[in-house]
């Protein structure tokens, strides 16, 4: 027991908690819960957590300031909390060092998820983190800048491989326009969605069954985009 | 000015007395013919005249020709003697004569000027009132008052301030600053309700006469009803735009509660099924009642979601966050959320390839698609298509929902896009009855259009979005070769 995982979770709200709660113990986590913001940094510094819930409404302090706050001494994932419509704040959370975020209200089977990548990216060292990305027919080698569909190459331009490679190596996780935009164009591009826009299409159309109903890039509203992987291990 | 008065005084003197001078010497040609006494009755025709010039000349004239007569015309010729009673007699009939008519002349003219005044007062104030009936605000009320009141009286400085809910004040010149000496006027802008504010005029020169004053008191008093006016008229609009919300927040309180309370007595019960063990672990009844909670929870979701972007849109805080976007990715991501729709109807989507980027708010369009989506799916029957079709049209595009369900009559296609409006009895079909309103509120607030329209084979949703943006042209995609 003593290896499992342990999650701090911060919210005010205390039916969110319980539930929380009760399905993470359930699940074998470690959970420690927090609901206010002052509260949730003083047990992140004591408890050093694996990884950190956070919901962004928070009553004595702004999430995004908790974030912030957070991210001046540790790198433990942060999936942020949120109600829809707040991508502005979203987007704000995560180009500030959250890893990833969930609106309110979701499935558990999505916590989970978003609960594995995050702790699978704190855990892995770049060094051991495997050159080789697998989703569905798709192979990606990132060491080696080969792309293959059902074991056919498919030929990428050097920017459409950038921005793949980018997209597999934090497979699972949200990336923001703001992000991609700044590593795989330039930090004066961050604007430029539009590039954005065009080359997604353009990579969807040479990896996606269907480009119009992808399976691998997924289109976060308002935020940005998520490559799903397979599941590893 | 004043110079000129008194010059005009002295010409008049000078014209009585050279009148008087010119009809004697024209009696002296004829002195031997006429009789005296009928020359001194003529002699009262110029005196009488001279009467015309006011009291000073009339009198010169008077006594002129009394002297002349005298001394021309009275024997002995050229002595001023006066030697019977009757030549006095002459003397005062000259005097009267010239003062009566003078006294007569002058109020005459007197009466005209006042005439002429009041006529000028009531034209100017007419035409106050004909310029301020047609402004519908206060401030442009002070204003226009501010700027009469200068043109009219012509001060240094008019400063009109108007206090109370609004604080606000015009003053001519536009550039100047008020004199540091107190104003020479000062009148209240004076309301049934109360004291609206002041007029204050500086001029020292010439100074305000009382006709002026009064004529200023005029304009105040018209300016104050004017006002007045305008705030009666403003605070009942208000009271009718809160009567309005407060009824439509009504409307909405009791659709939302009928409406949130359906898909909770379905949790509840399910959720209380389960607890009661008396449903088995393995029984497909477990399956049923969890799909239901997880269902009815996403419906709830959906309504709270509708209450939320109408409350935004009625405090206009539904800003589109524009992008460039590309139309298809959006239409497929909404897709993928409503794979309940995809399962009982037939899903057609036609968006051309080289549709240039929109520059929309993509979360906000997504909502649209859904809503329309959703709204077609509610009316047309089962297995029957849903078809998304978009075409660039003079820098816009043009997208159209339709589907094969049911026609609405023709008076009630606008209307749809009204709050809490159905065209249907409300217990057939579920529902907040925003979720087109929102869509319109969504497309206009992206300066696009939406309207509804009856296909010969079923009904449609029609929406245009502009494809430029802040002047930017339209933004073609890079084809192949390019990318």
């Amino acid at each position: 027991m003593s290896n499992s995982p342990h999650i701090l979770v911060i919210d005010d709200e205390p039916q969110i908690l319980r539930a929380l709660k009760t399905i993470l113990v359930e699940k074998d986590f470690k959970v420690t819960t927090a609901s206010r913001g002052e509260e949730g940094l003083a047990l992140a510094a004591a408890t050093h957590p694996d990884l950190i819930v956070l919901d962004l409404g928070l009553p004595d302090m702004e999430g995004i300031e908790v974030c912030s706050r957070l991210r001046e001494w540790t790198q433990t994932p942060i999936i942020i909390l949120s109600v829809r419509d707040n991508e502005r704040d979203k987007v704000a959370a995560l180009d500030r060092g959250a890893d990833d975020y969930l609106t309110k209200p979701f499935g558990i089977e999505e916590l989970l998820a978003r609960v594995r990548v995050a702790l699978r990216h704190s855990t892995h060292t770049r060094e051991d983190q495997t050159s080789l990305v697998k989703a569905g027919p798709l192979s990606i080698d990132l060491a080696w800048h080969l792309v293959t569909r059902d074991g056919e190459e498919v030929k990428l331009t050097a920017t459409e491989f950038k921005l793949l490679a980018y997209l597999a190596a934090n497979r699972g996780r949200v990336l923001t326009h703001q992000s991609i935009l700044t590593h795989v164009w330039d930090p004066a591009d961050a604007d430029h969605t539009e590039y954005l826009r065009v080359y997604m299409r353009q990579l969807r159309k040479k990896l996606e069954a269907d480009p119009e109903n992808p399976k691998y890039i997924l289109t976060e509203p308002g935020i940005g985009y998520r490559f799903i992987a397979d599941e590893e291990e | 000015m004043r110079t000129r008065i008194l010059s005009s005084n002295v010409l008049s003197y000078i014209y009585a007395i050279a009148l008087i001078a010119a009809v004697l010497a024209m009696f002296l040609v004829v002195r031997d013919v006429l009789e005296t006494s009928l020359i001194a009755l003529l002699l009262l025709i110029p005196v009488g005249v001279a009467a015309l010039w006011g009291l000073g000349p009339s009198i010169t004239a008077g006594v002129c020709a009394f002297f002349g007569f005298n001394y021309f015309f009275i024997r002995p010729y050229y002595t001023l003697a006066v030697h019977r009673s009757e030549d006095l007699v002459i003397l005062l009939v000259f005097l009267v004569v010239a003062v009566v008519i003078s006294q007569l002349v002058g109020q005459a003219q007197a009466g005209l000027a006042a005439a002429t005044a009041r006529e000028r007062e009531a034209t100017l104030l007419y035409e106050l009132t004909t310029v301020l009936a047609d402004l519908h605000d206060d401030q442009s009320i002070a204003k226009t008052l501010t700027e009469q009141v200068q043109a009219l009286f012509m001060g240094e400085y008019v400063e009109l301030n108007v206090t109370g809910a609004q604080t606000y004040h015009f003053h001519l010149p536009e550039h100047a600053t008020a004199p540091s000496r107190p104003p020479e006027l000062t009148l209240p802008i004076q309301a049934v309700r109360g004291v609206l504010g002041k007029i204050q005029l500086w001029r020292t020169e010439p100074a305000i006469s009382s006709s002026e004053k009064r004529l200023l008191q005029t304009f105040a008093s018209q300016g104050a009803l004017s006002i007045e006016r305008t705030l009666l008229a403003q605070s009942e609009s208000r009271a009718k735009v809160l009567e309005e919300s407060d009824r439509l927040k009504s409307a909405l309180l009791s659709s939302v509660s009928h409406e949130l309370r359906t898909p909770l007595a379905t949790i509840k019960a399910a959720a209380s099924s389960l607890r009661s063990n008396e449903v088995g672990w393995d029984s497909s009844a477990r399956v049923e009642l969890v799909a239901a909670i997880d269902d009815e929870a996403d419906h709830l979701n959906m309504l709270v979601g509708n209450l939320l972007d109408m409350s935004r849109l009625e405090s206009g805080a539904l800003k589109p966050q524009r992008q460039w976007n590309i139309l298809s990715e959006i239409v497929g991501g909404v897709l993928k959320r409503m794979h309940r729709v995809t399962e009982t109807h037939q899903l057609e989507i036609d968006i051309p390839e080289d549709l240039p980027l929109i520059p929309v708010d993509f979360v906000q369009i997504e909502q649209v698609f859904s809503n329309l989506i959703s709204n077609s799916a509610k009316y047309a029957p089962a297995q029957t298509k849903i078809r998304i079709h978009a075409k660039e049209k003079e820098n816009q595009v043009f997208v159209q929902v339709s589907n094969q369900g049911p026609t609405v009559p023709a008076e009630h296609l606008e209307r749809i896009f009204d709050k809490f409006y159905r065209v249907t009895d409300a217990d057939r079909v579920t529902g907040t009855g925003l979720g087109l309103s929102i869509c319109k509120g969504i497309i206009e607030a992206h300066d696009g259009r939406i309207w509804a329209e009856n296909l010969s084979n079923g009904f449609a949703f029609n929406f245009t979005l502009p494809l430029t943006w802040n002047g930017a042209p339209p933004r073609r995609l890079p084809t192949e070769s390019e990318a």
